[in-house]
């Protein structure tokens, strides 16, 4: 097989350190993968050990700022849990529509963002126009765009008064109206499928196998939800669907999470109309629970869980974070590896690692390759493994 | 429904296992923790994962418990979140690794031995995974004796 | 030279390239920042494009806290682009650590690890802020 040697720049690149994936190619084709994560890690579960409940919350919701009501939900809850403390229904139901408008503007920022890996462009402009509305939702609700103080233990801190649900309900009917275009585009855009379509195969055998979570086990046709199997706030009352396709490839996330935005509205329709008339807080004179628990919630990318040791102290003695993409890893590694009937060629790399929703900083990191026949090795960054990928898609047509 | 179904997976576990199981507790609805001892460690993740089909390993935390180190194992299957807690001790921390039955324990396995110091015998790679490259050897941050120091600044501010 | 200089700071002043760098944060800064550039705030139309490497770059946003694992990379970048050159400090974490002071692995902000000329606060700043902050940056350039 004759090798192919991308030319880009000298073996240490001037532009960013290549050791973030390494890959072993066989001409174009990708045999091997090793990854090395870490430049996000700043030491948050040491931190929580050092803060308290109240001050913790704060931490959690800095943890991603894109799933940030997943983490904060999931902290609140676990306290709760080990403090053997239910919060008003009322809560219950605004922690939904809360996590629910957070996985909208998730799944929209990643579809946009997805299409700009395919080089999509148009699609990513539109798409973050769009989501606009709904960050301007949530800060009529909450105050901020991004990272929100809606959460306390005992229920939520702010409420969604009657004024409110009017605009939010017109803003889903906008909303709703723009994804059945973008399902209309996903569905007929041929730039989309021939660039998604039996890419970054992952059989739902090796999903399992891998402890895989999220839009990729539902795209490999496992139905796995953690709001269906594990309810928790008020997801045992809100009818919904789990969203499941059988193509176990790119395009099938792309229909995932597009499918699971209409969800969403559907979700937060119910909310609204069906929120009970309660107090929204318990107010608490001393958070210091005694005992342990475990927090699974459904974040935008995946099951995230959090386990809490507390020994009757106003600080945690252990606090333990699996966020989404850790879990998603070792399916990453597999889909990035080619085997007998299945290829994975460089040109694919942007795509695959894109379809799995990784943390935006994560998609502007360096590659490396090291070409196993001829001993060769080089890296470039991920920008320009991007335009290369592209270039070589509008040259097959 | 559910209680009954945590209950009968504990008396399936202590009529296999018996003196091995050292505690079972069941906090609330959906949450059960079994602590077991390190000889029989292997063979429980086996039994759950073989025989009763508890395939999905949400993750494992690492906790310093003075004399003492835990390995938590936490999985997701029959309507539960099942976890299966085993002590080693601090000055020897070493356990079986659980990939070859579980291969997605692969990274979790490897961020415990990153910052807690804790050896999984078996293991196909146990690089560092979080901690920088020049971090010093034998420092572990999760231990409850490491003292928190913010690093130094290259330059005055 | 120094009609030479006016024009240059003139051309600079108003087409900045920019370069925008993300250390280990939440990433809420880089999405503020992307959302600055999208249809709704826009600020390409002010001529500021942003670029894929520092060699093309004027000004460097710097977000999320500085770590010991990026922080080389960092100095790499910085010392990669050609002077003169402007870094701006982008959210509570790139400025002073924010919360994530006293981690044991993060910097007090990017000015531990390389100089900075502009700050702009926020956790997440929003887009308006950011765009505010780099005119106050432009019109610093102005000046000379």
């Amino acid at each position: 097989m004759s090798s192919f040697i991308i030319p880009i720049g000298p073996q240490h690149p001037a532009l960013k350190e290549p050791e973030h994936f390494t890959f072993f190619v066989d001409g174009e084709y990708v045999t091997d993968v090793k990854v090395r994560i870490g430049y996000m890690h700043r030491g948050i579960e040491k931190a929580m050990e050092d803060r308290t409940y109240n001050q913790g919350i704060y931490l959690a919701s800095r943890i991603c700022g894109i799933c940030t009501e997943a983490h904060t939900t999931c902290f609140v809850q676990n306290v709760e849990y080990a403090m053997d403390l239910k919060p008003p229904r009322r809560a219950e139901f605004i922690r939904v529509i809360l996590c629910e408008l957070n996985r909208l503007q998730s799944h929209m920022l990643w579809i946009g963002a997805g299409g700009h890996e395919i080089g999509f462009d148009t699609l990513f402009m539109y798409l973050w126009r769009d989501r606009e509305r709904v960050l301007d939702i949530l800060e009529l609700i909450t105050g901020n765009r991004i990272t929100y103080a809606m959460m306390a233990v005992g229920g939520v801190r702010r409420d969604i008064t009657s004024d409110m649900i009017a605009k939010i309900q017109k803003a889903m009917d906008i909303v709703e109206e723009r994804a059945k275009y973008y399902k209309k585009v996903v569905l007929s855009e041929q730039s989309i499928m021939a660039r998604t379509i039996g890419i970054g195969t992952l059989t739902p055998r090796e999903a399992l196998e891998l402890c895989s979570v999220g839009p990729i086990l539902r795209a490999s046709g496992i139905k796995s939800d953690v709001r269906a199997d594990d309810p928790y706030a008020a997801y045992d009352e809100t009818p919904f669907n789990v969203i499941t396709y059988d193509g176990c490839d790119v395009y099938s996330r792309f229909l995932v999470r597009v499918d699971e935005m209409f969800e969403s509205i559907n979700i937060i329709r119910y909310c609204l109309d069906h929120m009970p008339q309660d107090p929204i807080r318990i107010k608490l004179v001393k958070v210091a629970p005694e005992g342990e628990a475990v927090s699974r919630v459904e974040a935008p990318r995946g099951e995230l869980i959090h386990y809490l040791m507390g020994k009757g102290d106003v600080k945690p003695y252990r606090y333990k974070i699996r966020a989404p993409t850790l879990g998603i890893l070792p399916s990453l590694v597999r889909m990035l590896t080619s085997r007998e009937n299945y290829v994975v060629k460089i040109g694919d790399i942007p795509a695959i690692v894109g379809g799995i929703d990784p943390c935006f900083c994560c998609t502007d990191r360096a590659v490396k390759f090291i070409d196993v026949s001829k001993g060769k090795t080089w890296s470039c960054s991920y920008d320009e493994l991007n335009k290369y990928a592209n270039r070589r898609y509008r040259k097959v047509g | 429904m559910s209680s009954s179904q945590e209950e009968s997976l504990v008396e399936n576990l202590k009529a296999l296992f018996k003196d091995n199981v050292l505690e079972t507790k069941l906090p609330m609805s959906r949450r059960l923790f079994v602590a077991v001892s390190p000889d029989v460690y292997e063979d429980v993740i086996k039994f759950l994962v073989k025989e009763k089909q508890v395939t999905h390993l949400s993750t494992m935390t690492g906790m310093d418990l003075g004399e003492k180190i835990e390995v938590l194992s936490h999985f997701f299957g029959l309507g539960m979140e099942i976890t299966i807690r085993v002590a080693v001790p601090k000055e020897k921390p070493e356990i079986k690794s659980i990939v070859s039955i579980v291969p997605g324990a692969v990274f979790y396995e490897r961020e415990i031995h990153d910052l807690l110091g804790v050896t999984f015998i078996g293991h196909p790679d146990l690089a560092r995974l979080v901690l920088s490259e020049d971090w010093p050897e034998g420092e572990y941050p999760l231990r409850r004796d490491y003292k928190v120091q913010p690093p130094k600044p290259l330059r005055e501010v | 030279m120094g009609v030479v200089n006016k024009v240059v700071n003139w051309a600079r002043a108003r087409s900045p390239w920019l370069l925008h760098f993300e250390n280990g944060g939440c990433n809420g800064c880089a999405i503020e920042i992307l959302a600055a550039l999208m249809p709704r705030y826009d600020l390409e139309r002010f001529g500021a494009v942003v670029k894929g490497s520092p060699r093309h770059a004027d000004i460097l946003l710097v977000t999320g806290a500085v770590n010991r694992q990026i922080r080389d990379r960092l100095i790499r970048i910085y010392e990669q682009m050609p002077e003169p050159k402007f870094v701006v400090a982008v959210g509570t974490c790139a400025c002073s650590g924010g919360i994530f002071n006293g981690c044991y692995n993060a910097y007090q902000g990017a000015a531990s690890v390389i100089p900075v000329t502009a700050y702009i606060m926020g956790c997440p700043p929003k887009p308006e802020a950011i765009i505010l902050g780099a005119y106050t940056l432009v019109q610093k350039i102005r000046g000379g």
